[in-house]
């Protein structure tokens, strides 16, 4: 599909990266890493231990990356990508934080979204509430 | 073997954090203060990439060499990303992700402390 343009043929931007939009930008990058960093690590040596919850925290680390490269492009399909994945990610924290309490067992490890995120300080909880909100913003201060 | 630069490196780089904090606090862009901490970081992440890529066979296990490698490699980027981006465009924003970037280089240097430590 091609990407909307305006007047003079440039692609339209939500300034999702832009203002405010700048630190959640650097935060999720972050996040993205450190997520990452750790799937990997429990992929290659533990995978055997819990493989769902290893699984998911790769997912997640997708789900961030999605996220980060979205939220920074800017223009309206990235912004809407990088809002589908910020959705996807609330639900993911609170859909397995809630499991990590109902099924301990399945999470032996802390990963990203289990426990709500408090392994990272309960940022997992807290980043997707504030990117949803952002990208909304953006997109409709763009009109 | 990497205790003291990481003392060095984690210290200067929550500095950095604090400083480009208040500066984004108190609406101020990027000057001579915020970019020589953010060289101070910068050279000190490069000499632990060099050093730590040398390290990286006396690590056991692929899993724990991955997650060294990855964030030895990834690092010299986080703080280079937002300097350039706080340059190119002078905002508080900008300087509020340089915190975040700096925060995260603390972070992940003392976790690279932690991954060596487990086979020091």
């Amino acid at each position: 599909m091609a990407e909307p343009t305006n007047q003079t043929g440039r692609t339209e931007k939500t300034g999702s990266a832009k203002g405010p939009g700048r630190i959640l930008v650097a935060v999720y990058g972050v996040l993205a890493l450190a997520a990452t960093g750790r799937s990997i690590l429990q992929i290659v040596e533990y995978f055997d231990r819990a493989p769902l919850a290893y699984v998911l925290s790769a997912l997640a680390a997708v789900i961030y990356i999605v996220a980060t490269v979205g939220m920074a492009r800017g223009d309206r399909t990235s912004t809407r990508v990088a809002l589908v994945a910020c959705t996807v990610e609330l639900i993911g924290v609170l859909v397995v934080g809630a499991m990590s309490y109902a099924v301990p067992d399945a999470f032996p490890d802390k990963t990203v979204w289990s426990h709500f995120g408090s392994g990272y300080g309960y940022v997992p909880l807290v980043l997707p509430v504030l990117g949803i909100w952002w990208l909304r913003t953006a997109r409709r201060s763009a009109g | 073997m990497f205790l003291l630069l990481t003392q060095i490196l984690v210290a200067v780089a929550l500095l950095l954090t604090v400083v480009a904090t208040g500066f984004a606090l108190f609406d101020k862009v990027i000057g001579n203060v915020v970019l020589g901490l953010a060289v101070l970081v910068e050279l000190g992440v490069l000499i632990q990439l060099v050093r730590g890529l040398f390290a990286i066979p006396v690590l056991d296990g692929s899993g724990h060499k991955a997650t060294f490698a990855a964030y030895l490699i990834t690092l010299p980027f986080v703080l280079a990303i937002t300097v350039y981006s706080a340059i190119k465009d002078k905002t508080r924003w900008a300087m509020g992700s340089i915190a975040v970037g700096a925060f995260a280089v603390a972070v992940m240097t003392l976790r690279l402390q932690q991954i060596w430590d487990l086979h020091g």
